[in-house]
């Protein structure tokens, strides 16, 4: 066990911003990938393992802080810095003698980059700046809090093929914060879902997506000839665009395609998707809890 | 990782940081000397000829204390509150530079510069101006004053920025200090004791107040009761304390 949570809660003045009531661990090697709405408490946990605000319970872990590594949401240095000075200070190295910082800044083809100011960088090269820097550390655990926040879709498309490339073969743990799906379907393996501050579930990709979604789901745009064509069908919650229907079996699958292509209609099927398994998740977490009220 | 110690890496991260704020090489370079030049240029056309070198040097005197001043308490506060404002400081902590290192850093590069500072000022008024020598004794009690009054500025700087967190209110106060202390401690051409009781009784509190107006009379030896003038840098010091303790509570980290 690389780290533990038990009944964590933080608060900011009156509001308890994170309320953490059910065990939570991290195991070495895991791939974590923390997911929910703003303000579900995605930061805060992260701020709160690194012991950047106040909490009540316990977080156990035997790694020292300097053995986690992390990516914040907000990166930033001293402006007029050149970039090298920065990266050479904040290592404690020089690129020159650094063997495996020389192949991290070819890997994210940062070179030319290396003698601008940090001000002059752009949205992507910064973060590339700090990813550089949080690799190079190689961390048992380390954090990418919204890694590609803010980033254009090929920015964000790239950023992400490197670090999952990057991973492959490492046995760090991660912990992905993201409001990115596809981002989590890369590189996690199991979801820690969070709603207003609560563990809404946590297990394995495949685990949670079984559990809310069945078997598999085959995922259609939310059209008024769509609608009609599925009425009889079981539906799960989907993001308003979309209708999402539910597999249990083989049988069951196959009936579903066949309508499917019968009527010409474009579908996705999916036995991992984790944005519906996400809605439907925080759908039956809400029920149980009464609605949107939450403890506070 | 490794948590990493104050090193000469560190100090030259500083010492370019300084160098990118060009405020600092202007109130701290450029300024005192232009307020030396004119000062004495205004002042000693109605004086003796044999009086100039003693003006000149009164001059000198209290216009140095601009140095420590503008770089230190100017130049820590814009470019500390700034970092504060951005999360700099947390960004270095959590790459495991700890804040007693980055202090350390930024004090060592703040004397590298004030030392600079100090020493282009003398030298260029050495050069230009008719002036006394001072006796080795009250020349090296001059620096220690000035170094051990940037040292209580830059806790001040140091301490203002990491409560207030933001450039603006940081810099604003600063300002209002600094050019407080120009017209109490006699930098506006106004001297201590010209002043109305009440601000007379204020400008006690503040050593610059003491250093421009009497290290003139023991500039070639002497004795000189330093007393009001210790009292008056154990008040700022006290200032500077509480200032640091409660920056310091206030950016506390929970967890080590």
């Amino acid at each position: 066990m690389l780290l533990s949570i038990d009944n964590l809660q933080v608060r900011y003045g009156k509001q308890v911003a994170l309320h953490i009531d059910r065990p939570f661990v991290i195991e070495e090697g895991e791939r974590i990938g923390i997911i929910g709405s703003n303000g579900a408490g995605k930061t805060t946990l992260v701020k709160s393992i690194l012991g950047l605000t106040d909490y009540k319970g316990s977080i156990h872990t035997e790694l020292k802080r300097e053995q986690m590594a992390v990516h914040m949401q907000q990166n930033e240095y001293v402006n007029t810095m050149p970039v090298k000075v920065i990266m050479e200070t904040i290592l404690d190295t020089s690129i020159k003698n650094n063997k495996a910082l020389q192949e991290l800044i070819s890997y994210f083809e940062f070179e030319k980059c290396l003698y601008k100011r940090f001000s002059h960088l752009s949205g992507g090269q910064k973060q590339r700046l700090t990813i550089i820097m949080v690799m190079l550390q190689n961390a048992p655990l380390t954090f990418y809090d919204e890694v590609t926040s803010g980033l254009d879709f090929e920015t964000r498309q790239r950023l992400m093929e490197k670090l999952v490339n990057w991973y492959k073969d490492k046995e760090n743990s991660l912990c992905i914060v993201s409001h990115y799906y596809e981002e989590l379907e890369m590189m996690a393996d199991k979801i820690l879902l969070l709603e207003q501050g609560h563990i809404v579930d946590f297990g394995s990709k495949e685990e949670l997506f079984r559990k809310y979604c069945g078997r598999s789901i085959f995922i259609i745009d939310n059209t008024e000839k769509n609608r009609a064509l599925v009425s009889g069908i079981e539906k799960l919650e989907a993001p308003e665009h979309l209708l999402a229907l539910p597999s249990g079996d083989v049988e069951s699958e196959h009936r579903i395609a066949g309508l499917l292509v019968d009527a010409d209609v474009n579908f996705k099927r999916s036995s991992s998707d984790i944005e519906i398994m996400s809605t439907n998740a925080k759908k039956i977490f809400k029920g149980q809890r009464g609605g949107a009220e939450y403890e506070n | 990782m490794k948590t990493k110690k104050c090193n000469a890496r560190l100090i030259v991260y500083e010492l370019v940081n300084l160098a990118g704020n060009p405020f600092i090489a202007f109130f701290g370079c450029i300024f005192p000397i232009l307020m030396l030049l004119i000062m004495s240029n205004a002042i000693t056309g109605d004086v003796p000829e044999s009086m100039v070198p003693k003006v000149n040097t009164a001059i000198f005197i209290t216009m140095s204390l601009i140095v420590s001043m503008a770089v230190v308490l100017l130049g820590h506060s814009a470019n500390y509150s700034q970092e504060m404002e951005k999360e700099i400081p947390v960004r270095l902590n959590l790459f495991g530079i700890p804040q007693r290192s980055i202090m350390l850093a930024k004090g060592i590069a703040q004397a590298v510069v004030l030392t600079l500072g100090l020493f282009f000022y003398t030298a260029i008024a050495y050069l230009t101006l008719d002036m006394e020598v001072p006796a080795v004794s009250t020349a090296l009690c001059l620096l220690l004053c000035h170094y051990i009054l940037a040292a209580i500025f830059f806790g001040i700087a140091h301490g203002l920025s990491g409560i207030l967190k933001k450039f603006g209110p940081t810099y604003a106060i600063t300002m209002v200090f600094y050019f407080g202390a120009m017209i109490l401690c006699g930098m506006m051409g106004v001297q201590t004791n010209e002043l109305p009781k009440a601000l007379q009784y204020v400008a006690g509190l503040l050593p610059m107040s003491y250093i421009g107006s009497d290290f003139i009379d023991f500039w070639q030896g002497g004795s000189y009761n330093f007393g009001p003038m210790i009292q008056s840098y154990l008040f700022l010091g006290a200032v500077c304390g509480i200032l640091l303790l409660a920056a310091g509570y206030k950016n506390r980290r929970v967890a080590k």
